[in-house]
Parts: C-alpha cells; sequence; structure tokens
C-alpha cells in the first residue's frame, strides 16, 4: 500500500498549491466584497451597480481566478488519493492562516488558537503517516 | 433548532459533494500527465461524468448555506461547528467509497476536528452558550437516548416469542426413525475449563450411529491425553484423534476443519467449539431440525456452569443477556443469517454449495460467515430449542477486554452497519448522559429508571426464563458492570484495526485476516 516516490511528491505538490490557492483565494474575494461595500438588493438599479462594483474589482477576479486554479488541483488530486487523506490535510489551512496573520501582520493570537493550531499540525503530521490511497483503482476502459 | 438544521444541511450537502466529486475523479482515473493542454484536457472530461454535476450541485447549495450561517452566527461559531465535517468526510470516505482508515487516520481527524475547533473560538464558553446550540443539543440527546430502551422492548418480544414455543420442543425419543449418522467435528487447542466433562458430553449422546473428530496441531498440546483417555474410556463409541500439519489459511481452526470434514465419514456435520458440553438429547435435537428441507444450518444458544470468577461471569451474563438477546431480535427481524460456534451443523451438500471450509481459511468470523453464505444459498438457519453449555475459563480483566475487543472489531468488520447500530443497544451511556442534560429531576429519573427496569426485564426473559442460565440469575448485578466495559470496548473497536490471536497479530481487513509481519516472526 505504500505509495512510489513520484506519486507522493505530486500528492505533496498539489496539496501545496490546493492549500495556497484556497487561502489566497478566499482572502482576495473577501477584500474585494469587503471594498465593494453593502449590496443594497432594494431596487433593480442599486443591484446592477453593486454587481458592476464587484465585477470591477481586480481582486475579485484574482480570487476567482485562484478559486477555479483550487478546484483543479482539488480534481487533479482526488484523482489517485484518497478523500481522508486530502480533506483533513487541507485544514492545515486553518492553522496557516492564523500564524501567517501573527508573523507578517503582528496579530494577536490567543492561548486557545495555539492550542489549535498546535493540534491541526499534530493531526496533519498523524494523517502524513497514512497511505496517500487505500482503494483500488477502477478500471479503465478504452477512452475512444 | 434553526441552528441545528443549517449545520446538518452544510455538512451533509458539503461532504456528499466532496465524495461524488472524488468518486467522479476516482472513475476518471489517476492523472500522470501535467502539461496545461492535459489537464484542460482532464477538466473537460470530468465534465462529462454526472457524478461530477452532482457534486457541483450539492456543493453549491453547501456553499451558499454557509453563507447564510455566517450571515446569522459570528465566524468564530461557525467555523468550529462546521468543522464535523471532517468527522463526517471520514466516515462516509470508509462507507461510499471503501477508503480504508486505520488508526492513525482516525486519530489525525479527531485531533484536526479539536484544532480548528479551538483556533476558531474565540471564546469557547459563550460560544457553547451560544443561543440554541445547547438547547438542541440537549434534545437530540433525549430522543436518541430512547433508542436503547425501545431495543431492550424489541429484544424482550423476540426472547419471548422464542423461548414460549422452545420451552414446549419436544425431542423425538431413540426409537423413532431417520436419524440419519452424524459426525462431530472438534477443532481444539489447548485446555478449557472441565475439558474432559466437556467432551464426556459429547460421548454420552444418545444418538443411533456417530464419530467424534478431534483435530489437534501437534502431539504437544495438552489437549492430547485428554483425548486419549476419552478414547480409552469410550471403548463403544468412534472417537478419532487427528494430528493436522497442513495450514491452508491464516485461520488455523478452519485449517484444521477442513481435514476433519475430509477424514469425515457422515453427511451430517455438526461442529462444536472445545468448550461446549451438551446434554445427551443435543445430537437427537439438532438432526430432527435438518428434517425440515428448508433447514440449511442449526446453530444454538449458549448459557454458563454456575461458579465462575468474576470476570467470567461478567463475561457470561455478557454473551447470555446481551449476545444471546441481539441474536434473537436478529432472528425476529430478518431471520438468522449467521451461526454461532456453540454450535455449527450442517450438512455436506450445504458445505459443498458454499465451497467448503476452503473458502473461509483467512477469515476470522468463521462461524458467523459460514452461517451468513448458507442462509445466502437461500436455505434457513434454525436456533436449537435448548442452548448448550458453554465453559467461560477464569481470566484478568485486560485479557477479557481484549476478548471483548477482538470480537468487537470482528463484527465490526463483517456487518459495519450492524456495529454501528450497537450505538443504540448500550443503555447505560444513554441513560447517564439523558440524566445529564435532563431540564428536570424527573426526566432524569424516567431515564435512568427505564434503562435500569427494561434491561433487567430483558435480561431476565432472555437468560432467567429462556436459557435458563444459573450464572446471569445469581450474579444480575453484573449486567451495569458488564454494560459499562462494553462500550468503551465498542467505542475502541472503531480505532483499531488489528486483533491478537493465538499469539500472532493480523489485521482485518473486510473479514480477512492479514497477518502482521512483525520483527519478531519475520519468516527467515
Amino acid at each position: 500500500m505504500t505509495a512510489p516516490k513520484s506519486h507522493k511528491t505530486k500528492t505533496y505538490v498539489l496539496l501545496f498549491l490546493l492549500v495556497l490557492l484556497g487561502s489566497v483565494g478566499n482572502t482576495l474575494l473577501g477584500k474585494g466584497m469587503k471594498d465593494a461595500g453593502d449590496l443594497d438588493l432594494s431596487h433593480i438599479s442599486t443591484v446592477i451597480a453593486g454587481a458592476t462594483r464587484v465585477l470591477s474589482s481586480g481582486a475579485i477576479w484574482a480570487g476567482i481566478a485562484m478559486m477555479l486554479g483550487f478546484m483543479v488541483c482539488h480534481m487533479l488530486v482526488l484523482s489517485w488519493a484518497d478523500y481522508s487523506f486530502v480533506m483533513p490535510f487541507s485544514a492545515i489551512a486553518y492553522a496557516l492562516v492564523p500564524l501567517l496573520g501573527y508573523l507578517f501582520l503582528h496579530e494577536q493570537v490567543s492561548t486557545a488558537r495555539w492550542i489549535g493550531i498546535v493540534l491541526i499540525v499534530f493531526g496533519v503530521v498523524l494523517i502524513n503517516r497514512t497511505p496517500h490511497r487505500t482503494t483500488p483503482a477502477i478500471p479503465q476502459e478504452n477512452p475512444n | 433548532m434553526r441552528t441545528a438544521s443549517i449545520l446538518i444541511f452544510v455538512v451533509v450537502t458539503g461532504t456528499g459533494g466532496e465524495i461524488c466529486l472524488t468518486h467522479a475523479m476516482k472513475l476518471l482515473g489517476e492523472v500522470h500527465d501535467f502539461r496545461p493542454g492535459a489537464i484542460v484536457k482532464f477538466v473537460f472530461r470530468a465534465l462529462r461524468v454526472g457524478w461530477l454535476w452532482f457534486a457541483v450541485f450539492l456543493m453549491a447549495a453547501s456553499f451558499f448555506s454557509f453563507l447564510t450561517m455566517l450571515s446569522w452566527f459570528p465566524v468564530s461559531f461557525v467555523i468550529p461547528v462546521t468543522s464535523l465535517a471532517y468527522v463526517a468526510g471520514a466516515i462516509g470516505a470508509k462507507l461510499f467509497l471503501g477508503e480504508k482508515l486505520n488508526a492513525t487516520r482516525w486519530a489525525g481527524i479527531v485531533l484536526i476536528c479539536l484544532g480548528v475547533g479551538m483556533a476558531w473560538v474565540d471564546n469557547l464558553p459563550t460560544a457553547l452558550a451560544h443561543p440554541s446550540a445547547l438547547p438542541i443539543l440537549r434534545w437530540v440527546i433525549l430522543v436518541l437516548a430512547v433508542g436503547p430502551l425501545i431495543f431492550y422492548v424489541i429484544g424482550i418480544y423476540s426472547a419471548w416469542r422464542f423461548f414460549r414455543v422452545a420451552h414446549r420442543a419436544i425431542v423425538p425419543p431413540l426409537d423413532a426413525q431417520g436419524f440419519p449418522p452424524a459426525s462431530i467435528l472438534k477443532p481444539v487447542r489447548g485446555l478449557d475449563p472441565n475439558a474432559y466433562e466437556n467432551f464426556a458430553s459429547f460421548c454420552r449422546q444418545s444418538y443411533p450411529e456417530f464419530e467424534i473428530l478431534f483435530a489437534v496441531n501437534g502431539p504437544a498440546d495438552p489437549v492430547v491425553p485428554v483425548v486419549q483417555k476419552l478414547i480409552a474410556d469410550f471403548p463403544e463409541r468412534t472417537i478419532r484423534l487427528i494430528f493436522v500439519e497442513e495450514r491452508l489459511g491464516a485461520n488455523v481452526k478452519v485449517s484444521n476443519l477442513c481435514r476433519l470434514v475430509r477424514e469425515a465419514q457422515h453427511d451430517l456435520l455438526v461442529i462444536t467449539d472445545s468448550d461446549v458440553r451438551v446434554e445427551p438429547e443435543y445430537l437427537r435435537s439438532v438432526a430432527f431440525m435438518f428434517r425440515n428441507p428448508a433447514v440449511g444450518g442449526v446453530t444454538a444458544l449458549y448459557r454458563g456452569q454456575d461458579n465462575l470468577q468474576f470476570v467470567a461471569a461478567m463475561d457470561c451474563v455478557g454473551s447470555s443477556a446481551a449476545f444471546c438477546g441481539a441474536a434473537l431480535v436478529a432472528r425476529e427481524l430478518e431471520g438468522l443469517n449467521f451461526m454461532m460456534g456453540s454450535t455449527m451443523a450442517t450438512t455436506r451438500a450445504r458445505l459443498a454449495e458454499i465451497g467448503g471450509f476452503e473458502a473461509l481459511v483467512d477469515l476470522h468470523s468463521d462461524d458467523y460467515e459460514l452461517g451468513h453464505r448458507i442462509a445466502a444459498r437461500g436455505h434457513r438457519i434454525e436456533l436449537l430449542p435448548e442452548p448448550v453449555w458453554m465453559a467461560f475459563p477464569s481470566l484478568p480483566l485486560g485479557a477479557y477486554l481484549r476478548h471483548e475487543l477482538r470480537w468487537a472489531i470482528g463484527i465490526r468488520n463483517i456487518r459495519p452497519g450492524g456495529h454501528f447500530g450497537m450505538l443504540f443497544t448500550h443503555g447505560l451511556p444513554w441513560a447517564i448522559a439523558a440524566a445529564c442534560v435532563a431540564p428536570s429531576l424527573a426526566v432524569a429519573t424516567f431515564y435512568l429508571v427505564g434503562y435500569f427496569a427494561l434491561r433487567f426485564a430483558m435480561a431476565w426473559i432472555v437468560g432467567v426464563w429462556g436459557l435458563r442460565d444459573p450464572v446471569l440469575r445469581r450474579r444480575f448485578w453484573l449486567l451495569p458492570v458488564r454494560d459499562f466495559f462494553s462500550f468503551f470496548v465498542w467505542l475502541a473497536s472503531f480505532a483499531r484495526n488489528r486483533i491478537e490471536w493465538r499469539g500472532s497479530s493480523f489485521t482485518l481487513e473486510n473479514g480477512r485476516m492479514i497477518p502482521v509481519i512483525t520483527r519478531a516472526n519475520v519468516p527467515e
């Protein structure tokens, strides 16, 4: 059940991209939405105005592109790796976001959050000790 | 209610979507080519898979309900509670995708789930006290805690239905016609308490023609002199002791049974564990069952012999009141589709239909599988009206718990759904949980009294009235103690897939025993 080395490498590369694109994409989308201000859904003209503001924001488009990239990486890695491996592994993002905030933006991190970060990292270390794939390959039909 | 519904919706649609997506990707097969063109091609191939669209639909539903949740509650409440999706995803991956989660992975997932909760909760106490979070939990517990009580009522009903008929069953006298010659097969290893008396009870059968075949793995086994004494003491009986050299699979007992079936002379095969003692009418009663051509297998409930040491008594109380009770419920609800090691009786024809014992040589729960496969061929599995006696060995608590754990892991492997459903047969933890969250003293009392009353009532009907188990009658009070341990064994059985059996380690994969190569037993 141990995966060949190349198999492992591509899993890690894709998981890295997945986590990176996912967290940056989410942040960009959040920033873009906040910059666009509250959406006023009361009248068709205000909705159009709001939508224009959202769609003219570079951050939103960058965020959407990142999320698409995230989705493609997700699909690629799931074509061989276990869902129960990928899903908890990508939780490392929940530890990285507050950690990066602390390191670069000097945000306050509470004790509870520190404990949480340690638990997540330890959990990912455990997940990493399990095989990437535990299901047999589904026999492929001829692609023609 | 609003919080719980939207939380469940977010988790179920999100997890469901991810599971469908994974399935779709596995259908496409592993990607090896990462050039941009190939990736675009891959995405277009993916768009033609129906599962992908279903996944997108579910994930979109989950995403929008997640946004709704964020508009209702602070993010420091939403992210921790939705981290339950890690556990839901793991369960889904196991059930629907067939992924194998070992203990390490489970532990990692639980840690991550807790970690996400801790990292995103600003203030744990206020989050728990969030409006409607606690009352929902309370009602969920109170409703689910009724489950075991219903199980006990079904147990009482099932036992009453079976024993009402069984107690009136009459074994035909010896002179009646139609008792075919029978082979009693006993794979044995080591000495059980009262081994000689247990074996001798088979020699004292009042039955026209039968033979007893013992299989042992070597002349050094301490059971060998006991069998030799038996052969000397019962010269009028056909008793043979066979030393088996060959080993056909991981399960040595089944491997020995393959040989015994080959050596046996007769068509009616009666296999019993070495620790079983029977009444003289036993074999007639088994053969009588097979007069109904629909019957393909016969098995028996069991009870303990008195004067047991504490842990053995607990084992016995658990077997009579809990295991036999559950077997009777299974019989009532869906018909028996398994057998118990206390008696596995079948005919050579039925055994050949399922491919003989040779088909079971690597399986852990051979008794269960034998019955299951015979039932799957459309034959009935019947229960003897009279239980057999079982010797429960004295053993330390740790050994008892390990034995129970091995058994629970075996069950989880062959009946994962039923094993999970056992959640609702554990009345003690549910009663305690319900009492803790109960809004008033009266409600708390209701659950605790309900547990004790129905638990004891079921045990009484199954064990004392039905099985006439002397141990259960005297040591009734051991039942809640046993229930307490049994709950933790059940929990532990989720985290482990490795069993120690007869000095070797195995992991179970869908009930199949895979030997674990450790440094101590690496072959030369």
